[in-house]
């Protein structure tokens, strides 16, 4: 009796994990066929914070159309994501994706994932510094940029303890004080490694990080891991963004988080997006494109985003602009000298910094 | 349907039933498992000229992996050590001690296992960081000015938050065999005038070997597959190999290499796998039917230093247990308003209101459904094809039935995050295109369920003396019947923990959740993932509070329901 009650209650457990596996799929895959609905990959905090809505909104009194954002991780993973899907399927899985950082230019090259885009394919580009357009292919387009610096916790620290060079930073009263982020992870992380190439050059930028080893207490895999641990006090030192000072102004109302621009410098970030190469609907994912760069929109990237906006006739709050810290030297390393290296710089950053 | 009939049906029917018992669980394993698994090992050992073990020898020849490679046994080792050293006491005091609440608390002993290693690595933070709690409250004892204990971001730190969870599954195993275990032998010894230590060593340790056993093995392989907590708790100096699997597959875009990498975990994990099989087979014995065991009360029955050694112990645990979940639950209350920390609804407030929504793409009504659904279908289908497994490996002797039980025992070793990624692969395309679909989660999380449904009901099992069921037979009991109802009520507290079990790895399963997942189907661990990915710290902290509630409403209900339908 036992056994045909088991059996009987296996054979429908499986029978209708197998129905469910037959009907089941059919409602996405149908989803995604809809004609008018254009599919967008991006990062989990694009959607998050508001974004995303702002451009649904502009993008369905424009065209019309729907559009779906897809956001389950963060802008390399979603990126990953893309590609792995795109590999193993045949056909890309959106027709857009918004968030690829300039370092990532490489990997999205190599992998052969977006279409080159023409100035009347996007009329809002000409309204952006060509300083921050940085794909020489014409594939990407920078949408917002920031700014990696060091961000230091006032509670802690005092004005006048803060570290304001690199050098002084190896300082051992420091020890375990500096929360970084992993350079293969995490697009700060990397930001912070290619300052250090920028400023030691290659190789002596390992003989800094072998010296700085004992005043980090962690290297933790994505940002917000690192800006958790800052925020509960872990260390007060870490490597973030230079408009931290304005989110926690503006969010926490406080002035706990200050910016620290060593030697006065930042390193330049830029997030860029494209048009997905073999998209359903490659002139809709155009128009979203353009209306990311918009005015409207992009007024309101500085307090969803926390980033600059890269429309030089975006507005802000003047409480923004009194509190997102613009380095007075921006540094970065030229697009086609972090694609030739980047691998190597890492994997030797891996063996000196994580393999001892 | 007439007599005759059905009495020529029924030898058919048994046998039909047989059969299906060891087959249904084999195609789901096959089918969900072992092809999955195939080309992901294929992958590893391929290169576009064939067959290649170059990605293999490849990873020896890499001076970090090695360190990766070492570290991972490492700590897994320690972690092994630590958990047993804080299990088996625990399983003492539950077995040999009465006190009040004591129900409940061995309910609870397993909610550790079930949270979300997020939510574990917050508590861990609040607690033991620097600007824990812990080192807070020294600091203002002894007037310090920095914190004097350095726990976390380091080796100490994985090991602890490892017995944290793992200590548990070993306090489980040991006490439920423990309490089963015949008393008669160890007051023999008494009166024969051996002192404690010699009894236990001598006599109780050897009887509860097979579930020590069990649960250390469990610890190990565990410990060695961890990713979320090392990550959080370690950073990128204390890399496992599951969390170079992760950063091949999902960032470097380097499946081959994280392929590569899952085969030699999985090699590793089953060799452990296959020596703790021998290692219990040894050990496993059959032991007397319970006489209950004399306990004696915890207030009043300790004297003496013995008494003190108890109570720091029982402190000592309650610091490493209940203080991060106290913690994460403090949290959830507070919230920092112009640098000053207050009391607040805020973030339950929050976790509700509609708009909310779409920071995690579902409200969190429907991820608590979602997680509630998803633990309990495969709670059913680990528990229905993990039992029909045990029951086969135990009773009948024949041609492979190691292979076969290293067969079934296999998805022990995998990590998640290959299993994840593997049944990604598998599943957007034909012939088993689930891509999107619940079940996809469900068949995940079930398959990671099974061998331990297996390692709790076996033991119960093979305690069982086969008289009874002969005896049964004699009187002219079928088959079927002497199983129902004989066996499987004698084996109520493996079949419970073993259903506990299967619902506790469902619920706090967030690595591969989160590569089958989509935006309606999302889980409470992923929620909480969101939220702290999006500086919605409190908001984490509500939501992971919720989850701790879930939980442990679900093995109290689990339990309690159990054994009343098992009793009657």
């Amino acid at each position: 009796m036992l056994q045909r009650t088991l059996a009987a209650a296996l054979a429908l457990a499986l029978g209708l994990s197998l129905l469910g596996g037959w009907v089941g799929p059919a409602a996405p895959a149908q989803a995604q066929k809809t004609q008018d609905t254009l599919v967008v990959y991006t990062y989990s905090s694009f959607v998050s914070y508001g974004a995303a809505q702002a451009v649904a909104q502009a993008f369905k009194a424009q065209t019309g159309a729907q559009v779906r954002f897809v956001a389950t991780g963060d802008s390399r993973i979603m990126l990953a994501k893309l590609i792995t899907e795109r590999d193993v399927t045949g056909h890309p899985p959106a027709d857009a994706f918004i968030g690829v950082e300039v370092n990532d230019l490489g990997t999205a090259e190599k992998h052969d994932v977006f279409v080159p885009l023409s100035a009347k394919d996007i009329p809002n580009l000409a309204d952006v510094p060509p300083e921050i357009q940085f794909d020489p292919t014409g594939k990407l387009i920078p949408y917002e940029h920031g700014f990696i610096t060091l961000v230091y916790d006032s509670r802690k620290l005092s004005a006048a303890q803060v570290p304001h060079t690199f050098k002084e930073l190896l300082d051992p009263k420091f020890r375990k004080q500096l929360i970084l982020e992993d350079p293969r992870t995490s697009s700060p992380g990397l930001s912070f490694l290619l300052w250090t190439i920028a400023q030691f050059g290659d190789p002596s930028y390992l003989d800094y990080w072998k010296q700085l080893m004992p005043n980090i207490l962690t290297i933790t895999q994505s940002w917000d891991a690192a800006f958790d641990l800052f925020s509960k006090g872990e260390a007060p030192l870490m490597v973030s963004f230079s408009t931290d000072h304005a989110y926690d102004v503006i969010v926490n109302k406080s002035d706990r988080i200050r910016v620290l621009t060593l030697n006065g410098e930042g390193y330049r970030t830029i997030f860029g997006m494209g048009v997905v190469k073999g998209a359903t609907h490659p002139q809709l994912a155009k128009e979203l494109l353009n209306i990311v760069l918009s005015p409207e929109v992009q007024s309101q990237l500085p307090e969803t985003e926390w980033m600059f906006p890269a429309n030089l006739n975006a507005t802000a709050r003047p409480i923004w602009w009194q509190n997102a810290v613009v380095p007075s030297r921006p540094v970065e390393l030229p697009a086609a000298q972090v694609s030739a290296n980047l691998k190597r710089w890492i994997a030797q950053w891996v063996k000196t910094v994580l393999g001892s | 349907m007439g007599q005759d009939g059905s009495r020529q049906l029924t030898p058919l029917l048994r046998r039909a039933g047989r059969v299906t018992l060891i087959a249904l669980p084999l195609l789901f394993l096959g089918l969900f498992f072992y092809y999955p698994l195939a080309g992901l090992v294929q992958s590893g050992l391929s290169s576009n000229t064939g067959f290649t073990l170059e990605r293999l020898t490849r990873i020896f020849s890499d001076s970090y992996l090695r360190h990766v490679l070492l570290f991972t046994v490492e700590e897994a080792l320690l972690s092994t050590l630590a958990s047993v050293a804080l299990g088996l006491p625990l399983a003492y005091l539950l077995t040999a001690y009465d006190f009040p609440g004591k129900r409940w608390i061995k309910s609870l002993t397993i909610v550790p296992f079930a949270l979300p290693a997020i939510t574990v690595a917050l508590g861990f933070i609040l607690v033991f960081g620097n600007n824990g709690a812990l080192n807070r409250g020294l600091m203002a004892l002894f007037h310090l000015s920095s914190p004097p204990l350095a726990i976390l971001y380091s080796l100490q730190g994985i090991v602890l938050a490892h017995a944290f969870y793992n200590a548990p599954i070993v306090t489980r195993f040991v006490a439920a065999a423990w309490e089963r275990l015949s008393p008669r032998y160890e007051e023999s010894a008494r009166a024969l005038g051996a002192p404690r230590w010699r009894v236990f060593l001598n006599i109780t340790l050897p009887m509860l070997m097979p579930a020590l056993a069990s649960g250390a093995a469990l610890a190990f392989i565990y410990s060695f597959l961890s990713f979320p907590i090392v990550l959080a708790l370690g950073g990128a100096r204390f890399s496992t190999i599951e969390v170079e699997i992760y950063r091949r597959a999902i960032i470097q875009i380097n499946y081959s290499g994280a392929a590569a990498l899952a085969t030699l975990e999985l090699l590793i994990a089953l060799l452990f796998t296959l020596g703790y099989l021998r290692l219990a087979a040894r050990y496993a014995r059959h032991l007397q039917l319970a006489t209950p065991r004399p306990t004696r009360s915890l207030l009043t029955g300790p004297a003496g230093p013995r008494r003190w050694l108890i109570y720091a112990f029982i402190a000592a645990s309650a610091l490493l247990f209940v203080a991060p979940i106290a913690a994460v639950l403090l949290d959830s209350f507070s919230r920092t308003w112009q640098d000053q920390t207050v009391f607040t609804l805020d973030w339950y407030l929050a976790i509700f209101r509609p708009t909310y929504s779409s920071l995690i793409a579902a409200s969190p009504l429907q991820s608590i459904w979602n997680s509630l659904s998803f633990a309990g279908a495969s709670m059913v289908i680990a528990l229905t094809l993990g039992t029909g497994l045990a029951l086969n490996l135990t009773r009948r002797r024949f041609v492979g039935r190691s292979l076969l039980e290293l067969l079934v025992m296999a998805p022990l070793g995998i990590s998640s995050v290959a299993l994840g990624l593997a049944l990604l692969r598998t599943f957007v395309r034909p012939p088993l295109a689930l891509s999107g679909h619940w079940i996809a989660i469900v068949i995940a999380h079930s398959i990671l369920a099974i061998p331990f449904v297996i390692r709790a009901v076996r033991p119960a099992l093979e305690r069982l003396a086969p008289r009874l069921s002969e005896a049964a037979h004699a009187l002219g009991a079928s088959p079927a019947r002497t199983t129902w109802e004989i066996v499987l009520p004698l084996i109520r507290p493996g079949l419970l923990t073993g259903a506990v079990f299967a619902f506790a790895i469902s619920i706090a399963e967030m690595s591969a959740t989160i590569m089958l997942t989509r935006p309606g189907l999302l889980t409470m661990p992923v929620a909480v993932y969101r939220f702290l990915a999006t500086r919605q710290f409190g908001a984490a902290s509500a939501m992971s509070v919720l989850l701790i509630a879930v939980i442990a409403l679900a093995f109290v209900l689990i339990e309690r329901s159990g054994e009343r339908a098992l009793r009657g």
